[in-house]
């Protein structure tokens, strides 16, 4: 009867992502493994902690807005780059405020 | 009594507030979130209280009184939307979310009730000023201490040297509002001056950590993000 009960409280513990979150998150991942010589996905799924038919969804939604490129491998685009750019300097702001989001 | 010494600090606040509004609205710009939209709104209510603030000492003025109701309620909702932003930014669910809108659009209709109130007395019987003043001080107070607390206790969750400064900043703003209540029961004109500086120091502190955040060179901070937390969406 414990079991059940400790695992609901891991669950709650855990913060929902937001879209606009899991982007940010996976061009972060994305910038970072694009330095490798191929982008595996398998690698970028595990970092990023999403179903893999999902990720490929974000991977498909990203590059339709422009932020990602495949030639050949998986990288930022000059646009992805710039709104990563952005994305962390407003998360950097959200933390120095002492918002909780 | 010469009011320029007043009439400058007023100006400066208003200034700093609108100098924060550019920078805050960023987020929103780059995001397209409302949640957003909390911190800009405020700092441009706040602004603006400082404005009307500053017009209410000019003595040639027509409209003292009335500039001086619309000075007090702009403040209060400068404080409540801060307030309101920082309280729903505690558990980011889709229910919260609705009710931050809901939040922020219950404001404006009472911001535009409340000016309105200001315009036609007459009709809405306003009490007097000084009760009414003291009594949205405490207010403010209240929305300035929960605001401290809240960004405290962010802090003591992950402790870094870049976000002390925040409750310290919205800690001086209360104590200025505390000050200002001073003066408002027994008329000390240190207690004034002392609601200036501190004001003009809570404001001053906001503007370099808004600064830091967008112009001085920084470390990733997504890193520990992404591992921390799950995807449920």
């Amino acid at each position: 009867m414990k079991r059940p009960k400790k695992k609901v409280s891991i669950m709650r513990k855990l913060q929902r992502r937001d879209r606009l979150k899991i982007y940010g998150d996976l061009l972060f991942i994305l910038n970072s493994e694009s330095k490798k010589e191929k982008v595996v996905l398998t690698h970028v799924q595990l970092k990023i902690n999403v179903p893999f038919d999902r990720l490929k969804t974000y991977i498909d939604e990203l590059r339709e807005l422009g932020l990602i490129l495949e030639n050949p491998s998986l990288k930022l685009t000059e646009k992805g780059k710039l709104y990563l750019r952005e994305y962390e300097m407003v998360l950097d702001f959200v933390k120095r405020m002492g918002l909780t989001y | 009594m010469d009011n320029t010494p007043l009439i400058v600090v007023e100006v400066v606040s208003a200034i700093v507030c609108f100098v924060l509004v550019w920078f805050m609205v960023k987020p929103y710009r780059t995001t397209g979130e409302s949640r957003y939209l909390g911190l800009p709104l405020g700092f441009a209510f706040l602004g603006v209280s400082y404005v009307l603030m500053g017009a209410a000492y000019f003595e040639s003025f027509h409209f003292v009184q009335e500039t001086k109701w619309l000075q007090l309620f702009t403040q209060t909702y400068a404080f409540t939307f801060l307030a309101a932003t920082y309280f729903f930014s505690k558990k980011p669910t889709k229910h919260s979310r609705l009710w931050l809108d809901l939040t922020y659009a219950a404001l404006i209709l009472l911001a535009i009730v409340s000016y309105l109130a200001v315009v036609e007395p007459l009709i809405f019987g306003l009490p007097s000023y000084k009760r009414a003043n003291e009594y949205l001080l405490l207010f403010n107070i209240i929305c300035l201490a929960y605001i401290s607390i809240h960004t405290l206790r962010s802090h003591a969750s992950k402790p870094d040297p870049k976000t002390i400064w925040t409750p310290l900043s919205y800690i001086l703003l209360s104590f200025g509002q505390y000050s200002l209540f001073i003066w408002s029961v027994d008329s000390s004109f240190a207690a004034y001056v002392g609601a200036q500086f501190l004001r003009l120091s809570g404001l001053l502190i906001l503007l370099f950590v808004t600064y830091q955040a967008f112009h001085a060179p920084h470390e990733t901070p997504q890193k520990e993000g992404i591992h921390n937390e799950k995807a449920s969406a």
